[in-house]
């Protein structure tokens, strides 16, 4: 077989048809998209490409053309001004004051001005003592074949130059320089077209070739990484708490022993709701015993805050500002003993959206609760944790201070790349929490902003990206596999 | 979390060794500090014990370091001489600011490392303890220009003026609290009340009014004050002892000698103390536990002697008698509110890191909540149609969830404290988000076809709190020849790996186009459409869109 004979059937259904539909004369690409019913962007790519085999030439060249200001951008969306005053005018019933028909047609000083004059030149419009007045000479008279121009340049279209040059000194548009591609069909190409249009010629692909892209349909990564989280903790024996995104302080503070004029609790900290204000507080006896704790220790054996309790603080609805909220609205609602039980939580701070800081994240959270846990059991579970979810060589616990634990925490984990990184929280519940709630076991509690580890497994290093708005990089980022 | 300044000399001479900063960091633990910044001899520090004021200055820390390495051990003891200095309280400040607690504190070498420390210490304690100054104000005092007997006594606001610091003229209370600084800034702490607290001495010379502001004339402690006088006034006798006692302990722990004030109350009934008592006092307290307590929380076994002396490393005296253990306390540490605040205490004297931790036995099985497994089935129904998996904030504007949809006034949960406008309520729908992200993406390469399953909020009665929050699914698509068929091809097909019913019945909506219907999938409302062309502009969208949403 000739040379030429194999380049044909190497040629695409696309290319086909564009090179039948092109000839020795230069034609712009859309004329191509009209004769051929190929989209204009896969005619620009199979025209390159013919260019490039030899089949066709494309000719660059630079003109200029017109492209909408943004004041051309809002005269197309509400009319020429000279329309509008016009249209306004007729619907105050054809005569108006110059300011209240300056303020109802919503155009601005100079605007108004410009279309008060072309009305007036045209004899559609006349001042008479500070008022303008319809002269009714535009029925049937309007022009409108300025702004329909606007509309074919806003649409790519040819304009009369007349048109154009008016809409340019009004600065509705503007000039801008643009590469012109032009194609036609080279003596090789009008060999091939005649294969093609005599012949059936059978397609053969280059199977080393480029190919064209194709978006999967897939889960964004975050998600992807919380699924795998998940998953890690149930096969830990953990069980899936509910969690909700609204809360009453009652459960993010009062229940986790944290004072109502501890600062956590200011504007500063956490966020408050405007609507709705509060919420409903559990049962009397609940609410009874969380008072007791704070006030005067309840029947923990401890002596409280000392402070007057008040039901209405607790009844304030908020955010949830941390995973913990969930532990306890499931402490009150009862647990099973033994038992592991773990949360994913949506929480919210008052903080500014930047590289490093969300406005609202996901906690890890969870608790064990069983006979005889001790602070050994809590150093295992976190150790563990540290090795089967972040990967972690080397542990390192320090004391740190919780509000509702005793002894409280903080796990510091060596990852292999991260190096030493804090990646939890916990401690033991206080006993004015437990047992005031009537839970005699002790419970060992943990919470970690996993945020880190998820930048860390998604190769990130702004964490805006774990809700990310790019669509190129929710396309382009590989899978997650922690 | 208090964030302290120190000089990293100052504190070496204070324990009496020199840092490296790895061993810096070690130490630190002992006060549950972290090392914030060290740049040269400016060392900042991270304090993340909130109740323990006594660590919040550079002579706190050293004195918790030197016990826990065993160089000084048990309670503090710090000599009190007696002071004939009296201090009249008021009846008529009993229901603005009760209580004054004062001493003395001589022979102070006021230098300026130490001014500097005061100065922090005297502000993180009433800032961070006192809750900016509400529940405790601390004022320092020159004793020298000062003539005693003082008096803490509420003026009217015609009835006193004085020269408050940084100040050339004398103002009246109320212009202290309008025009000051300082006075602006604590204003509302003073807010209705009948009188204003005044320390002022018997020369009828004003050194203060609490908790807002010195005076210019003996208020200003500076390199030459020798002798101090100290005052701190609140509401609760614990919480004020405690501050004074911090104060005075630090400047002991300098050199200085602690006197004490003889304080003379209206009454012996609540809130104070006692007719007639003398502060700073020192006291101790007891807490008795049984010491399988210890076991039980800690998983440690350990020997009397052991215990006894992690305890005095954190600065505890105690006994054991049998099966009780008897631990004293100095007052001042007001965090301890139950025996496992002590064990806490003990375990921090052994060391965390010295503990081996052991492995939770217990067969149980874990679960994934049932919504979460319903959610991940949609989710893979939505990846095999080809949609593009999206997560957006449950934070937005209002202006995205009702405006810009054509939406008029509805109501939506909204935040009280927003940071930004763009983020003040909580979203009851999905589409405005998926607008608002195609919206950010017009220079990406089309068709775009998305989707986000999320959850909504909706104000509703006889729900608890009255909102109720469900997951939605939404999904949305964007080129140019998009159209109705292909969004509900998109759900059929969806419905159909769900293997739930779906209902379409024609209904317009405000921002959908004629083109447009309300879904009922597996018996949950939604919709589904063409986006009209108004909401189109609103977003600032080129390409047509097509939507659907419904609850799962």
């Amino acid at each position: 077989m000739s040379n030429l004979g194999v380049k044909v059937k190497e040629l695409s259904e696309i290319e086909r048809r564009v090179l039948l539909n092109i000839d020795s004369k230069f034609v712009g690409f859309e004329d191509v998209v009209h004769s051929s019913g190929v989209e204009i962007d896969s005619v620009r790519r199979a025209c390159a490409w013919l260019d490039q085999k030899g089949f066709a030439v494309i000719s660059e060249s630079e003109e200029e053309v017109f492209s909408l200001t943004s004041l051309g951008e809002i005269a197309l969306k509400k009319g020429l001004p000279e329309n509008v005053l016009l249209k306004t005018l007729k619907e105050l019933g054809g005569k108006a004051s110059f300011s209240l028909l300056e303020n109802k047609s919503g155009l601005s000083k100079q605007e108004f001005m410009a279309a008060l004059g072309i009305n007036k030149r045209k004899a559609f419009v006349v001042i008479n003592s500070g008022n303008v007045e319809d002269t009714g000479v535009s029925e049937g008279n309007l022009d409108f074949s300025l702004e329909s121009a606007l509309k074919n340049i806003f649409e790519g279209k040819k304009v009369e130059d007349a048109f154009s040059l008016e809409l340019l000194k009004r600065g509705l548009v503007e000039k801008k320089k643009s590469v012109l591609r032009l194609v036609k069909i080279s003596p090789l190409g009008s060999d091939a077209k005649k294969i093609l249009s005599t012949q059936d010629v059978e397609r053969v692909f280059d199977v080393e070739g480029e190919v064209p892209n194709i978006f999967l349909g897939k889960r964004a990564p975050y998600v992807q990484f919380l699924q795998q989280i998940r998953g890690k903790l149930v096969s830990l024996g953990f069980k899936e708490m509910p969690t909700s995104l609204i809360t009453t302080e009652f459960f993010n503070f009062d229940v986790l022993y944290q004072p109502q004029n501890h600062p956590a609790r200011t504007l500063t900290d956490t966020y408050q709701l405007k609507y709705p204000k509060s919420g409903q507080l559990p049962d009397k006896k609940i609410v009874d015993s969380i008072k007791s704790a704070h006030e005067n220790g309840g029947v923990s054996g401890g002596r409280g805050w000392g402070y007057e309790w008040s039901k209405e603080v607790a009844s304030k609805l908020m955010p949830s500002a941390h995973g913990t909220a969930h532990t306890a609205k499931q402490l009150v609602k009862g647990v099973d003993s033994p038992q592991k039980y773990f949360a994913i939580a949506r929480c919210f701070r008052p903080d500014v959206l930047d590289a490093t800081h969300l406005i609202e994240f996901n906690q890890l959270e969870g608790f064990i609760i069983g006979d005889d846990l001790n602070f050994k059991h809590l150093l295992g579970m976190l150790k563990e944790f540290a090795t089967s979810i972040a990967g972690a060589e080397k542990v390192k616990f320090f004391p740190d201070y919780y509000p509702f634990t005793e002894p409280s925490v903080q796990l510091s984990a060596k990852h292999p790349e991260m190096g030493w990184v804090e990646f939890a929280g916990a401690g033991m519940f206080r006993p004015e929490m437990l047992r005031n709630l009537g839970i005699k076991q002790n419970v060992i509690a943990w919470g970690m902003g996993i945020d880190r580890l998820a930048m860390f497994k998604l190769g990130i290093n702004d964490i805006r990206y774990l809700f990310s708005d790019d669509l190129k990089y929710l396309r382009e980022a590989k899978g997650v596999l922690i | 979390m208090p964030n302290l300044e120190v000089s990293k000399k100052d504190l070496e001479r204070l324990v009496g060794c020199s840092y490296s900063k790895e061993k810096l960091e070690d130490d630190l633990e002992y006060i549950k500090g972290e090392v914030d910044a060290l740049e040269g001899d400016s060392l900042r520090i991270d304090c993340k014990e909130t109740n323990r004021p006594d660590l919040w200055s550079v002579e706190g820390i050293a004195r918790e370091i030197k016990a826990r390495k065993g160089i000084e051990k048990g309670l503090v003891n710090y000599k009190v001489k007696k002071s004939n200095v009296d201090v009249f309280i008021h009846q008529n400040l009993l229901k603005v600011r009760p209580l004054i607690v004062c001493a003395i504190v001589k022979n102070v070498k006021v230098s300026e490392e130490l001014l500097v420390q005061l100065i922090q210490l005297q502000e993180k304690v009433g800032e961070s303890y006192g809750r900016r100054r509400k529940e405790l104000g601390i004022g320092l005092y020159d004793l020298d220009i000062m003539k005693p007997p003082i008096y803490y006594k509420g003026f009217k606001d015609e009835e006193i003026e004085f020269i408050p610091l940084e100040w050339k003229v004398p103002l009246r209370p109320s212009e202290i609290l309008a025009q000051h600084d300082k006075g602006k800034t604590y204003a509302h702490l003073l807010k209705g009340a009948s009188v204003y607290p005044i320390v002022i001495d018997a020369n009828k010379t004003v050194a203060s009014m609490p908790p807002i502001i010195n005076s210019q004339i003996t208020g200003k402690v500076t390199e030459k004050t020798k002798n101090l006088f100290i005052e701190v006034t609140g509401f609760k006798w614990e919480t004020v002892c405690t501050a004074l006692e911090v104060m005075c302990m630090s400047l002991a722990d300098r050199g200085g000698e602690i006197y004490s004030c003889n304080l003379h109350f209206p009454s012996d009934s609540k809130p104070y103390p006692k007719k007639l008592i003398s502060t700073p006092m020192f006291k101790t307290e007891k807490m008795v536990f049984d010491k399988s307590l210890i076991k039980e929380m800690t998983g440690l076994v350990l020997k009397d002697k052991e215990i006894i002396d992690l305890l005095s490393r954190a600065r505890f005296n105690s006994k054991i008698s049998s099966n009780k253990i008897i631990v004293e306390y100095s007052s001042y540490r007001t965090d301890i509110m139950h025996p496992v605040d002590i064990i806490e205490d003990l375990l921090i004297s052994y060391g965390f890191n010295n503990i081996q931790p052991e492995e939770i036995e217990m067969s149980v099985v874990g679960s994934e909540l049932k919504e979460a497994k319903v959610i991940d089935f949609v989710r893979e129904g939505c990846v095999g149609v080809g949609l593009q998996e999206v997560m957006t904030f449950n934070l937005t504007s209002r202006e995205i969830q009702s405006t810009k949809m054509n939406l008029v006034e509805e109501e939506l949960v909204e935040l009280e404290n927003p940071v930004s406008i763009n983020y003040a309520v909580l979203r009851r729908r999905l589409t405005p988000q998926l607008l608002d992200f195609f919206s950010k993406n017009k220079d990406k390469e089309f068709p775009q076809k998305i989707f986000e399953l999320g959850t909504c909020l909706e104000i509703k009665e006889g729900v608890e709190n009255g909102v109720s929050q469900t997951t939605n699914l939404c999904i949305a698509l964007t080129h140019s020849n998009v159209n109705f068929t292909e969004i509900k091809s998109v759900l059929v097909s969806l419905c159909k790996y769900l293997g739930v019913e779906c209902v379409v019945k024609k209904k317009s909506f405000p921002f959908l186009s004629d083109n447009s219907a309300e879904i009922i999938v597996n018996g949950k409302k939604g919709f589904m459409g063409e986006v009209k062309k108004e909401v189109i502009d609103y977003f600032n969208l080129r390409k047509p869109v097509c939507v659907l949403e419904f609850e799962i």
